[in-house]
């Protein structure tokens, strides 16, 4: 599967915020953001929010996959945030803090992509090398790079 | 000088007759949706409608409009004759044959009796008092004889459009079939003796005295049991061959039409001839010949709310004397009380089903072709010497075919009902039709909440027969639905469904069913959608989750109610028993 379709380079960035909240804004702006004209912020949010309620997003081993479908939607985007002194409130599945969130948002129609994207991000990322390779990265272009690398 | 117009204005005793055919089923069908709506028996919408529109209303379809629309009655009778002979199967006979005999004997002979006794009482009393000038003895006795012998007869079209409309089933059922169908044979017979009596009572020597009275009976009805036989044998042989429906359709509806055609040219019995025709296929071919009956049923609508309505047409109730009605009451009195208590006799002595010794009588109380056309037939060879008598004969006929049309149909609609046979006689897309989603829809689908993890939705799934899983919030609002191909993605990535929710898998319902829906209504939507299931949500508050309708399902318990009302239904016993 091919990430770069859906992840641009500009899209990784490190987390300033110490927290879940946090985290989740910075990231959905750079979702929401002026370059994304189809993707409403605050409905972003509220669907977000909304699935943070019914369980946790963060999956253990310091990873996050919020994920969304939106109608609307053209294409699936994702964002990636790098934090790696964790966020501790994530309310990870496995108690640890939560180093790398990756926030998915689909289009209600694309079913199959959607359920892919997840499975093969949850699949690179459970990797212990690739958390490492991406975690240390000098920049967030190369940390992109090693992604879409790995998930060739 | 200006040439007069071409049109003239539209003369309305003298419409053309397209036009009086179209109003005549147009209004016949609005009248009977009227009465429906009102729960009588649609018979009577017709029938009212022709009241209106004939000689005792407005007379917009007039004398000329009505003999030459007489043909059409043969037609409907024919149809009506062969339909009743696709419902007498062998086995039936077999098996009920001795017992339809003796019923039918004690139901046409009773009726003939009392009716006669009556009538005599009360045409002597008329002549007491005065009122019925020139009346003697013998000519009351004459009278009384026809009328008897003509109150035997019972009309299968009223009864049989009842039995069809309720969709009835069952021992009670078959019987009517039968017996209404055979009874015209009976009255043929009865008004044979009767009318032959009735000349020596009145000092006139008839053509031939009662050898040939009973010659000409015997004509009319071997002569139409043999046609109809051998059409029928025809008529086996080509349906056996036919493919094309369309093609089978102008065939089968042109034997029949030969078959009446030929019947009422020969002076034979036409319903006799039809229901001869009937019986042959249905027998020969039971079921190759279904699609037959089908058809010829399927052109029928039209063809009965004309006939009905021209009987309510042709009806003239005005003009009767005080006494005649107390007459035309006497004859019906005795007419149902004798088949009522005729049929009842019969029944027991033959032990039949209880709801036949109960409810049979009810269902014989309509009069109407045969009765008619005797009674016209009676005023001719009656007419010269007493006039007075022959008007009197059709005037009493007429006026109570009118009475006995507005109690037969409900009693027979009574009758079937209190026998429980009702409903029995129904197809899937019949009960769809009745039934409500609620009805149908699986209250206790497995559903989840939106929060459940898809790990927790696997094993739910591999023991459920559903195809679909309705998603619902915290307010028990649908949100979306789970089908098997979306769920099958979530096993793409190990792990996945641990932390997958039903949020996650689940898709917006395609369409949403009401559970105070119409069931052929949401069956219909989900054909052309290729939907094979619908999420049910309340009426009340439409969006809370009711059930699942699924498609499968719900062939499934229509077919299984379906068999279960044929088993009641095709009993020894009577359902109500």
């Amino acid at each position: 599967m091919d990430l770069q379709a859906y992840l641009q380079p500009q899209r990784v960035l490190r987390l300033h915020g110490q927290t879940k909240a946090a985290a989740m804004d910075e990231l959905m702006d750079v979702l929401g953001g002026d370059d994304s004209p189809d993707i409403d912020r605050e409905r972003l949010a509220a669907a977000v929010w909304h699935r943070e309620e019914l369980m946790s997003t963060g999956i253990g081993q310091g990873l996050a996959i919020p994920h969304v479908r939106l109608a609307g939607l053209k294409q699936a985007v994702m964002a990636v945030g790098l934090r790696p002194e964790g966020l501790g409130d994530y309310e990870a599945l496995d108690g640890q803090p939560v180093t790398i969130v990756v926030l998915i948002a689909a289009p209600q129609g694309q079913h199959e992509t959607y359920i892919r994207l997840l499975a093969k991000i949850a699949e690179v990322l459970k990797h212990e090398d690739c958390r490492q390779a991406v975690l240390t990265a000098e920049t967030t272009e190369q940390a992109h790079q090693i992604l879409t690398e790995w998930a060739e | 000088m200006i040439p007069s117009a071409p049109l003239a204005v539209l003369d309305l005793t003298h419409l053309p007759i397209l036009l009086v055919i179209g109003l005549a089923i147009f209004f016949g069908t609005i009248g009977a949706n009227l009465f429906q709506r009102l729960r009588i028996p649609q018979v009577l919408g017709y029938i009212a409608i022709g009241l209106l529109v004939g000689r005792t209303g407005f007379e917009l379809i007039g004398e000329e409009a009505l003999a030459r629309l007489a043909p059409f009655n043969f037609f409907a009778l024919g149809i009506i004759g062969f339909m009743i002979g696709g419902e007498l199967h062998r086995e039936t006979f077999r098996k009920y044959g001795r017992q339809f005999l003796v019923i039918l004997l004690a139901e046409g002979i009773a009726a003939f009796v009392v009716v006669t006794l009556g009538v005599m009482a009360m045409g002597m009393l008329a002549i007491e008092l005065g009122w019925w000038p020139g009346g003697t003895w013998q000519t009351a006795g004459a009278l009384a004889l026809v009328l008897g012998a003509i109150s035997s007869a019972t009309a299968p079209a009223a009864t049989v459009d009842v039995l069809w409309e309720y969709k009835t089933r069952g021992i009670l059922t078959t019987t009517v079939f039968a017996i209404v169908a055979l009874d015209d044979g009976l009255a043929l017979v009865l008004y044979g003796v009767a009318s032959v009596v009735a000349k020596q009572l009145l000092g006139a020597t008839g053509e031939g005295g009662f050898a040939w009275a009973m010659g000409r009976a015997a004509y009319e009805l071997l002569g139409a049991a043999g046609l109809g036989v051998a059409v029928g044998v025809g008529l086996n042989y080509l349906v056996r061959r036919g493919r094309d429906r369309n093609k089978s359709m102008a065939f089968i509806i042109g034997c029949l039409l030969l078959v009446v055609g030929l019947a009422s040219a020969l002076g034979m019995d036409v319903i006799l001839a039809a229901m001869a025709l009937g019986v042959t296929l249905t027998n020969l071919a039971p079921r190759r010949s279904h699609p037959a009956f089908e058809i010829v049923e399927s052109f029928s609508t039209p063809i009965y709310v004309l006939f009905f309505v021209f009987v309510g047409a042709r009806l003239e109730l005005g003009g009767m004397a005080g006494w005649m009605w107390i007459l035309a009451a006497v004859y019906v009195i005795g007419r149902s009380g004798g088949k009522m208590l005729g049929a009842w006799l019969g029944a027991r002595w033959t032990h039949a089903a209880e709801s036949v010794r109960k409810y049979l009588g009810l269902c014989l109380f309509s009069q109407a072709g045969v009765a008619v056309g005797l009674a016209i037939l009676s005023s001719r060879s009656f007419s010269g010497d007493n006039d007075f008598m022959a008007t009197l004969i059709v005037t009493i006929v007429t006026a109570t075919t009118f009475l006995v049309q507005l109690i037969g149909p409900p009693s027979v609609k009574l009758a079937v009902q209190r026998a429980g046979e009702v409903g029995l006689n129904v197809t899937e897309a019949d009960l769809a039709r009745t039934y409500r989603v609620a009805q149908a829809m699986e209250a206790g689908a497995p559903t989840f909440a939106e929060a459940t993890p898809v790990a927790q939705i696997l094993p739910v799934i591999a023991h459920s027969e559903a195809t679909s899983y309705p998603v619902t919030n915290r307010q028990g609002r649908l949100v979306g639905l789970i089908t098997l191909a979306e769920l099958k993605n979530s096993f793409a990535g190990e792990g996945l469904s641990e932390w997958l929710v039903a949020q996650d898998v689940m898709r917006p319902a395609p369409d949403t069913a009401r559970s105070d829906e119409v069931l052929i209504d949401v069956m219909d939507r989900m054909k052309t959608q290729g939907l094979e299931s619908v999420p049910v949500v309340q009426a009340a508050n439409g969006q809370k989750l009711a059930g699942l309708l699924e498609l499968r399902a719900v062939n499934h318990r229509l077919a299984t109610e379906i068999l279960r009302r044929r088993q009641i239904a095709d009993s020894p016993e009577s359902p109500s028993a």
